[in-house]
Parts: structure tokens; sequence; C-alpha cells
């Protein structure tokens, strides 16, 4: 389970970890001190001047129903953030979404409703709009389609991401790595939808995340990540690896982590196995119940099947495209044709 | 209170103003399409008809009154006269690139645009390129470092068909440098501040423009680099900007966007991004774009992107290239309108 511990039985810094503490109840710092006291290597001991914090908005619905996070982390994060660098920027990000109890809603709604623009002002933590920030599209390899990031993610900070425990009917399971899809600046994003594992991949290694929390105080079973059903697991993960986070959170809803397609695909991507992290503290599993109708693989079928046209409209659209230049404008289309095929071919000029 | 739209009116019925202009003309709908003058009545008149122009006519003096900006899409060597004519009756004038011949004709235009009061702007149309804004964007950011080194390459031997003034020394002021590098050298300029010695190379003869165009240079900032301008052969079509920290490789033609740094969160797994800007219907916006600041810039709503001096500051590098000599500002002569591009 643990990558080459140090003599003193802790793994080195760099290495993921995951410390595992119980809270029931109203959130207080004592939760990240005893997780801190776990395991000090998953902390920041030095900070860049900018923290940014990710948190799970994904819908209008207050955290006690399990579905977002709850605001109370920005007073307990920017106190101690800031015991370590007085001087540090923080600043909550979080984007534009089309939800299920709000067709669409802004951000900034977000924000007001659920208490965050209170906490931030109380807690002297900024709130960033990424649908209204500086963006642009980037083509990511496998992916067919823009993905549009923030400019953002081009500067140093240092990332806190904090998720919630729930089951999803496409990936199986949210957390961490789920989570960064709030980053994209789109409200709607269903057209990543038959890419979800391809997208979460390529944003975790665009933005990956220094520290981890998953609140599990309250997860999510049955209709998530959502609508679902609040079920009590008092336990919070701390971490500063999203995959170990994640991983662990498997283990406590008792999902395979192989079913999970984004895990997978990242896992895949970062060359790194299952069980590559070391676990600080009690997990305590509690097995995660499935919306019966929302079928996972019948679900992963059609994105499936999706996908497959998509791909077969690019290439036959690409050859349509390349046929009409060439019946139009034969010596044109051939005068351009012949020296990108040849640069292709044999390197830049 | 809504504002009045602007009558517009487009001096050089070619295909400059028909391939681009006009659709930045449908694209900007604060603008009004008032007039088209070509030397070639025929031509004025068919434009007119076909793209809802109220007005046609053979000489832009016809503007004089009738509009309250105008497009002045005509060969190099006519630009600094008409543009001087209008300016000096209060029009506000969109210049197509290159500003002029010579760095002295740009200044005797600035100086009309300046004692008339009105707006001067260069058809440098690629600043406007959401891809190229972002390269400056993240230049400025000091996303790449310090730069040291630039490569600009355009070319292609599929073109339109061009009128006789292209080919003519002394009436276009140059051959692919002047034409298609000043693109790149106003780029360079924009991004990377003023070049400090430049050397060129090309096949000109006294009768005849270039068609292949080298320049090597130095920037002030120590940054060395080379423009390659082609009329005759397919380049790369692409600007690379090399930093002490990373590089950013920008497509001249298409919106390909490849950046690289040591610095910043997403560097840390990815070799390089692919940025770009989807296509989307117009595929390119920037002469919509170049169009719309000057209205908002004549409304007094954002300052104007690329001025006289911008335009200047381009045309001087080129003709420092040719090796000119800087001459006094003197004011030039108008010919008789020739045919536009």
């Amino acid at each position: 389970m643990s990558s080459s511990p140090t003599p003193a039985g802790i793994p080195p810094p760099s290495a993921p970890q995951v410390a595992v503490v119980s809270a029931a109840g109203n959130l207080s710092a004592a939760v990240y001190r005893e997780a801190k006291a776990l395991n000090p290597n998953i902390f920041p001991h030095s900070l860049p001047a900018r923290v940014l914090i990710k948190p799970n908005l994904c819908d209008l619905v207050a955290w006690e129903n399990g579905v977002t996070t709850d605001p109370a982390w920005l007073a307990i994060l920017a106190s101690e953030l800031r015991s370590i660098r007085p001087d540090v920027q923080i600043a909550v990000i979080e984007s534009d979404a089309i939800g299920a109890y709000k067709t669409y809603r802004s951000c900034d709604e977000t924000y007001e409703r659920l208490g965050y623009t209170d906490a931030a002002r109380n807690a002297g933590v900024k709130l960033i709009n990424l649908s209204r920030a500086p963006s642009f599209d980037i083509r990511v390899p496998e992916l067919p389609l823009a993905v549009t990031i923030p400019e953002i993610f081009l500067q140093e900070f240092f990332f806190v991401s904090v998720a919630n425990l729930k089951v999803h009917p496409y990936e199986r399971m949210t957390g961490i790595l789920k989570n960064s899809l709030g980053l994209l600046p789109a409200a709607d994003i269903s057209h990543y939808h038959p890419y979800l594992a391809t997208v979460i991949s390529a944003l975790h290694r665009l933005c990956p995340p220094d520290l981890c929390i998953i609140d599990g105080r309250i997860g999510l079973e049955g209709k998530g990540p959502i609508q679902g059903d609040p079920v009590r697991t008092n336990t919070i993960i701390f971490s500063n690896d999203a995959l170990a986070a994640d991983l662990t959170a498997c283990r406590l809803m008792t999902i395979a982590p192989q079913t999970v397609p984004h895990l997978r695909q990242t896992l895949k991507h970062l060359a790194r196995g299952y069980h590559e992290f070391a676990i600080a503290g009690e997990l305590r599993p509690r097995k995660f119940t499935f919306d019966q109708q929302q079928l996972h693989p019948e679900i992963l079928a059609k994105f499936h099947n999706r996908r497959l046209h998509r791909e077969l409209e690019i290439f036959t659209n690409r050859w349509i495209s390349r046929f009409f230049r060439f019946k139009q404008q034969p010596i044109a289309f051939l005068s351009g044709a012949i020296p990108k095929l040849t640069r292709r071919v044999y390197g830049s000029r | 209170m809504a504002l009045a739209r602007l009558r517009i009116g487009v001096v050089g019925a070619g295909p400059v103003a028909e391939k681009y202009h006009l659709g930045a003309i449908r694209g900007v709908p604060e603008v009004l399409a008032e007039y088209i003058v070509d030397v070639d009545g025929q031509r004025a008149e068919k434009f007119a008809t076909r793209n809802g122009f109220r007005r046609y006519g053979v000489s832009h003096q016809e503007l004089i009154g009738a509009v309250d900006m105008a497009i002045v899409a005509l060969p190099n060597h006519l630009h600094a006269p008409v543009s001087i004519d209008l300016l000096s009756q209060g029009i506000h004038v969109l210049c197509e690139k290159p500003m002029a011949r010579t760095p002295a004709e740009c200044q005797t235009m600035i100086d009309a645009a300046e004692r008339s009061g009105v707006f001067l702007a260069i058809g440098h149309n690629r600043r406007f390129r959401d891809h190229l804004r972002l390269v400056k964007n993240l230049y400025d950011r000091g996303y790449i470092g310090e730069i040291s080194e630039i490569q600009a390459e355009e070319g292609s031997a599929a073109d339109w068909q061009r009128s006789a003034a292209y080919f003519d020394p002394q009436r276009s002021g140059g051959g692919s440098l002047m034409d298609v590098g000043i693109h790149a050298i106003d780029l360079i300029r924009w991004i990377a501040g003023e070049f400090q010695e430049v050397q060129y190379t090309g096949d000109h003869t006294p009768t005849v423009v270039e068609s292949e165009a080298e320049m090597s240079f130095r920037m002030e900032n120590g940054a060395t680099g080379k423009v390659i301008a082609s009329r005759s052969r397919e380049l790369a079509q692409r600007l690379l900007i090399r930093g002490t920290q990373g590089f950013m490789e920008a497509g001249l033609w298409s919106d390909m966007l490849r950046v690289r740094s040591e610095r910043g969160k997403a560097s840390r797994h990815f070799q390089h991004l692919e940025a770009y800007v989807s296509h989307r219907p117009p595929a390119d916006s920037s002469f919509v774009d170049q169009l719309l600041n000057l209205v908002r810039a004549i409304r007094g709503q954002e300052p104007l992107a690329v001025d006289g001096k911008a335009g200047m500051g381009a045309v001087d590098v080129v003709c420092r290239a040719y090796g000119h000599k800087p001459a006094a500002a003197t004011a030039p002569s108008l010919e008789p309108l020739a045919s536009s591009s």
C-alpha cells in the first residue's frame, strides 16, 4: 500500500499520502489540525503568493444535503494557510453551470445563496467567477473538441480542492478529480460528457491540486451527484494527491476504482498504480447505493456510440471539404496541400 | 440616447475591399454602407449594387461631406495622398497596410489627422486576432520570460491577381517585405518593442520589387531574429517567439498557438499547450474587430488600437531594411487615381 517510507515511518513529502479523520456536525479547525498531526507531510510548509480554493458548487443545494461544499471551509483554510504565510492572497474559484434544480445558474448567484459571499468576506477571501475571467481554447490529445481553460492555469498558485463524497451515474463516483470540471469556464459542458474521463484527466494534468480535501461528513448516494440521498460517513479525507484522495474515497464508498473511468484513465496517463499511496488514520467503509434507473453500462455504451459518430463525422467532413476544395480550385488546393504534406512527412521545411 | 450610425465610404473596389472590408462593414451594425468609389466607374457601380452601398463614384473627393469615415484600400502609393485629402476634410480614415511607402509620407498623414482632430487607423488587422492577442497578453505577463529570439515566416504562391502597381518599386515602395512581411514586423513591434538593427536580403531588381525577402534583426531588448516573406513559395505562416522561460509559436494564417513555459500550473504535466481559438463563421473576425475599434474610438468608447504612429513604425523598419535614407517629410503628390488593388 505504501510507497518507500522514510526511516521514521512517514513517506517522503512528495509521495502521495492520505490522512483520514473522523468528524461529525459543524466543522472546526480541529479536524484540519488532527489530520496535520496524523501526517504533516500532506500539508504545505511554504506557500506561493496566491492560493486558489475550488469547492464543489455544482448546484443551488445547501451543503447539509451532501451536494455542495460547506462554506465553513473558507475560514478554516484561510486561517491555517495564513499561519504559514500571512500575506498570502486567497481566492475561491468556480464557474457558471447548468444544474438540476435551476437550469442555468450564475456562479455569482451560487456564491451569494450558498453563503460563500458572507464566508469569503469574513475570511478575507476573494471570490472569482471563472466564467467571467479570461480564458482560451486548447487542443487535448484524444479529444475531438477544444477545451476552454482559464488563463489562470498559466500562473503559479497553490491549489486546494475541496470536494464532496458522491456517486455519479457516468463516472461511478465524484471526488477531487471530477471537482475540476468546475474549472471549465463554460456553463454548459454536456458536450464533453462522452469524453468525460479524457477531459477530467486533462484537467488534472493542467491544474493538479496541491491539497485535496474530501468532506465526507455527509456523502451522497442513490441519484448523485445532485438529486441523491444524504448519507453520514463522518469522515474527512486529506491528501496531497488527487488520485490518492479519490482512490481512498472509492474504498470508503466500496466502489472498485477500476470501474471509475476517469480514475482509470488518469492513472494510465500518469503511469501510476491503484495502490501507490499511504493512508494514516482509520477508514470505515460504507457501501453507497446507486440509483438503479441510471444504468452505468448503458450510459457508457451510449457515450461510446456518440464518440464513434463524432469521429466518423469529423473524418468524413474533412475528406468532403478536401474533395470540394480540390474540385473548385485544383491548382490552389494542390499548391497548398503538397507543401503541407511534405512538411508532415519530412518535418518543418 | 442611441448613437447615430456612422456613414462609411470605401475608396477602391478591388479584391482587398471585397474580400476583407466588405465583411467587416456587414459585421459592424454601427456603420452604414454609404459610398464606394473606384477609378473604374463600372466596377464601383457593380460593387455598390451587389453589396448594398447607397452611392458610388469615381473620385475619393466625392466622399467629402457625404461620409463620416472611410476605408482606403488602394495601391500603396495612393495611401498617403488620398488619406490626407480625406483626413483634411474631417473624415476618419482606416488606411490599409502598409500605411505608406516611406516614414515621411506616414508623418504627413499623421500631421493631417492631428490638424483635423480625426482618427487615422492603420489596417494591421492581425493585432485583432484572438490568438495573437493571447500571445501579447502572455508575454506581457512574463509567461515566457524575456524574449531571446523571434522568427516569422509568411509566404504563398497562390494569391489573387495583383495590379502592376504591386511590382513597381516606385508605386509600391517595396515587395514581399513591404506587402507581406510588414504584418509580422508590426506584430513583433507590438509584442516585443522596437527594432534596433535590421539587415535585408532579397531578389529585387532596379525595376521590379522582390518576391523573396529575408530580414535579420536585433531588437532594442537584445532579442535577435529573422522575418522571411515570400510571394513565390509556400512557407510555414508562423511566428515563433522564444523566451528565457519558454516559447510561443503562433499561426499567422491559422489560429494555432503552441505555448510552453517553465512556469505555471499547466506546465507541470504538459510538454506544451496547443492553444487556439475555435473557427466560427466568419473564421477571421479581425477585420470586423478592427473596424469596430475605429468606430468605438470615434465615439470615445475605447482607445484606437493601431494608430498612425504604429503604422509608421512598421514602415520605418521596412525602409531601414531596404536601406532608405530618412528623408524630410514632404507632402506627397496626388497622381491620377490608379485602378485599386
